[in-house]
């Protein structure tokens, strides 16, 4: 018995191993984890019109789509081994699993928050006013991030407020309505539930304002996208075939996704709206190609490191590195950890799965 | 009037009646001893005579007082367990007699130390002087009960109320405190009543024996009727009253003899 | 030889008794030395020796921006919120449950309600609790009074209740009032009990506050585990967990020498 074979005997018998992280082999049943938010709902959708099934069979796989109710914890399964792949944002991604050293390759870049995510205060306000004060938020998340590019437009810095309190986004709406919080940074449909629900809120900064820098993926483990393409192929083609039935209106599919996120059609038209959501896949494919994301990536990078994110041993914030579909990488070349693939994509707008 | 009036006293439970048309009379000094079978009421009446219960019908009095609501200090109480307090050491259980009968419960300055000195002498005098910085929990049956009745009597009672006090100890110790408490009342003149199981020592410390039993029983409805006193003994001297029956009665004297000089009035 | 007469030497008992953390420790590390050897980088299981030097770096070194060791600050703002809770759920509880246990005028009043109350899941009231008592300190201090006050009230006016309604009679016959029956016959032996109820509680304590710190906070040990699963910082997290696990068995070893030295009589028997 070898040293590592004993140590996974005995991990194992005490139930503390969990699951050991994705190994780089052909295999043909893969798992996908996604969580609730608007870009992601189609996720839902494909598993249970079977449009998913339909896909994977086309190419002799299976692939199994979880829905894990906490989005940070789906993330960290993913990271942890439990899945092939998660939905996810680009900064989510650089600070999780990348900084956690699992190689992960964005298969798909599903949509740009395009006001979905916003700063909201109570009556008149405006940015300026927000130095010296505490702002509610889900810290080091993409709120926190718009927050900073928020400050960062009427040129202040977080240090100039009175802090930021670390607030859980199921209880937002519950901490917006008490007296002493004067500002929140979330996502919708908070968004709109708070703004819809108090008169006086007041929108001072949204996503809209940084289009293309809050992108929701689908990432998954670099290694077994590599061993196994096929994997890549029947989830961009399932992904790109739901896309098409929204692009044409199908009120049925829209239905359902809008009922599984709680709202009803006009809600989730209403949050599409504040949503980017690039339909056709060559408008993904350029997206993932702009010659701004680097730039944008060097900037969540930045941030990142300076919250103390990318975690203690990195040294810099060019510690992991970012691989884009030309070939070029910001960042440590020697530590690729991000990847930026188009070429799935490029297959479904070429018409090739 | 005598000392204590017990008038036609009638105690039950939900519907169950438990004792029924109890009458007595009883003389300061007098030690009353009541003996009955289990569940016949007499520790009821006890805790009637404590008035820790209100008779459904019926007055109870001491020395032509009002009716008691509640137990107070002129009624002491020894019971067979759980009389003394056992988060205070014994000497503590002894001021504490005192202590407990002011507004705060505590004595301060002087009076907590002639207080002290008091406990100490009746401590000396009971015989548990020697474990006075103990706490009870680690004195032996006979000596808890030995300060359970010094912590009673501390508080100068009108009257003492036993409810089986020796039932937990052994023989040997059970004849000590006999021995203790007749020596006791022999000081005190104190008025008892005792709930006993045990005749003999009824008639050994009592003046008077009362046996509680049910005179009317119905078979269909046991609890229907209760228990009242059936007969009552003449306990002094041993139990045998008639040794001095020429000095109650003495026409039955021989003529011959001159009339003694001292007469007994009878209880 | 009977099973259940068969005990251990002294030497066997403290090796047996060790033996579980061994077992865990033994566990752990080979479940870190597997993930890290597929993935160096890997998070979930930081080596033994990794935590370690976490856990000083957490304990002796300053945050980068504001200079401060954020550990303590964590720790002290935690335990002044946990120690401040446990008291005042104490207090109260001690007077309610020393009130329902003595009056029967209180104990028909508030007995059913107390007993109501204690089912009561207190996280799912959250909302509320924001709404009415803010974001701040308050809201946390107050959900970890809702959450341990009703249980500990009803199991001390049950306590009032078994002191034994001799003791009670007697006290009377010494001429005590009700308040010295309250405060000489009754606090002095419920007060052992109210320790071992805070010992008790103190697990659910811990867990209301770091649900309280979860919620809303800018400082706490709970608020820094929440805030570092974000990143997966296991390192962090697992010093944060040993540091709270051993806070509470020093907790509760105080508690229990408290009990012994203020409670002598409550060993005499034994």
């Amino acid at each position: 018995m070898t040293k590592a074979k004993f140590l996974t005997a005995t991990a194992l018998t005490l139930g503390l191993l969990g699951s050991l992280p994705a190994q780089a082999q052909e295999k043909t049943d893969f798992k996908l984890a996604w969580s609730i938010y608007v870009g992601w709902m189609p996720w839902g959708y494909l598993d249970e019109s079977g449009i998913m099934d339909k896909w994977a069979e086309k190419y002799g796989i299976t692939v199994d789509i979880v829905q894990i109710n906490d989005y940070v914890e789906s993330i960290n399964q993913y990271t942890a081994g439990a899945f092939d792949g998660v939905s996810a944002t680009n900064m989510d991604t650089l600070s999780i699993p990348a900084g956690s050293g699992v190689d992960t390759t964005a298969l798909i870049v599903g949509d740009y928050s395009n006001g979905n995510d916003a700063v909201i205060a109570k009556g008149d306000m405006t940015l300026a006013d927000l130095a010296g004060t505490k702002v509610n938020l889900v810290e080091l998340s993409v709120s926190h991030y718009l927050l900073a590019r928020a400050l960062d437009s009427a040129g202040l810095a977080e240090r100039d407020l009175d802090g930021v309190v670390n607030t859980s986004d199921a209880d937002m709406i519950a901490a917006y309505s008490t007296e002493d919080v004067k500002t929140v940074v979330t996502w919708n449909p908070l968004v709109s539930e708070i703004t819809a629900s108090n008169p006086d809120a007041k929108v001072l900064f949204d996503s809209s304002k940084i289009p293309g820098e809050i992108l929701d993926l689908m990432v998954v483990n670099t290694e077994t996208l590599e061993a196994n393409p096929d994997f890549g192929k029947a989830v961009v083609g399932a992904w790109y075939e739901v896309m098409g039935l929204m692009a044409a209106g199908d009120e049925a599919v829209l239905t359902a996704m809008a009922e599984a996120s709680g709202t009803d059609l006009d809600g989730y038209q209403a949050q599409l709206a504040a949503t980017e959501m690039f339909y056709d896949p060559a408008e993904a494919v350029a997206q993932a190609s702009s010659s701004a994301l680097p730039e944008t990536m060097i900037e969540i990078a930045e941030f990142l490191f300076d919250k103390g994110i990318l975690g203690e041993g990195a040294p810099s914030a060019d510690f992991v590195g970012i691989e884009y579909p030309d070939g070029t990488i910001t960042g440590s070349d020697a530590n690729v950890m991000f990847r930026f693939d188009a070429s799935y994509m490029q297959m479904a707008a070429d018409g090739a799965l | 009037m005598s000392f204590i009036q017990v008038r036609d006293v009638w105690q039950a439970y939900g519907g169950r009646s438990i004792i029924e048309r109890v009458t007595l009379d009883v003389s300061e000094g007098e030690f009353v001893s009541i003996v009955g079978a289990s569940g016949c009421g007499k520790s009821t009446f006890l805790r009637l005579l404590l008035a820790d219960e209100r008779p459904v019908r019926g007055t109870i009095t001491v020395d032509g007082g009002d009716v008691a609501v509640e137990p107070g200090r002129e009624r002491g109480v020894v019971f067979q367990r759980y009389s003394v307090f056992p988060h205070l050491t014994v000497r503590e259980n002894i001021v504490a007699a005192e202590g407990f009968n002011t507004a705060s419960g505590w004595l301060f300055g002087a009076a907590k130390r002639t207080s002290r000195e008091r406990a100490d002498a009746i401590l000396a005098r009971i015989g548990l002087n020697h474990v006075a910085e103990q706490y009870p929990a680690s004195l032996s049956g006979g000596m808890q009960q030995r300060l359970a009745i010094g912590q009673a009597l501390t508080a100068k009672p009108r009257v003492l109320l036993l409810d089986e006090p020796f039932g937990a100890l052994d023989p040997g110790t059970r004849v000590q405190m006999h021995d203790f408490l007749t020596e006791l009342r022999a000081e005190t003149k104190m008025t008892v009543f005792m709930v006993s199981h045990d005749l003999e020592e009824a008639f050994k410390l009592g003046d008077r024996v009362l046996v509680f039993d049910k005179p009317r029983w119905d078979p269909q409805d046991p609890g229907l009727y209760g228990a009242t006193i059936t007969y009552e003994f003449d306990a002094r001297d041993g139990g045998m009253p008639y040794q001095h029956i020429l000095d109650r009665y003495p026409s039955l004297k021989p003529q011959a003899e001159p009339a003694p000089e001292r007469l007994l009035e009878p209880a | 030889m009977r099973l259940i007469n068969l005990s251990p030497s002294r030497p066997l008992a403290v090796f047996l008794a060790a033996v579980p953390f061994v077992a865990v420790l033994i566990a752990y590390a080979a479940g870190s030395e597997i993930r890290l050897a597929a993935n160096p980088a890997d998070k979930l299981l930081p080596a033994l020796s990794t935590i370690q030097e976490t856990a000083v770096r957490l304990f002796t070194e300053g945050d980068r921006r504001s200079g401060e060791i954020l550990l303590w600050k964590d720790t002290w703002a935690s335990l002044s919120r946990l120690l401040g809770g446990v008291a005042i759920s104490a207090s109260l509880s001690l007077v309610i449950g020393m009130v329902v246990g003595l009056l029967p005028m209180f104990r028909s009043l508030l007995s059913g309600f107390v007993a109501v109350l204690s089912m009561v899941p207190p996280l799912a009231l959250l909302p509320i609790l924001f709404i009415v008592f803010g974001l701040g300190e308050t809201s946390k201090v107050v959900l970890i009074v809702i959450g341990i006050t009703p249980f500990m009230t009803r199991d001390l006016a049950q306590r009032v209740l078994d002191i034994p309604h001799e003791q009670l009679v007697k006290a009377q016959t010494l001429g005590a009032s009700s308040w010295v029956i309250a405060a000489r016959v009754a606090l002095p032996q419920v007060l052992p009990r109210l320790i071992a109820n805070v010992r008790l509680t103190l697990g659910s304590a811990w867990l209301f506050l770091i649900a309280a710190e979860a919620v809303a906070a800018e400082v706490g040990l709970g608020y820094r585990i929440f805030l570092v699963r974000r990143y997966l910082a296991m390192d962090v997290i697992l010093t944060y967990v040993i540091w709270i696990t051993l806070l509470a068995f020093v907790l509760d070893w105080l508690l229990k020498q408290l009990s012994r030295k203020a409670f002598p009589w409550m060993e005499a028997g034994l």
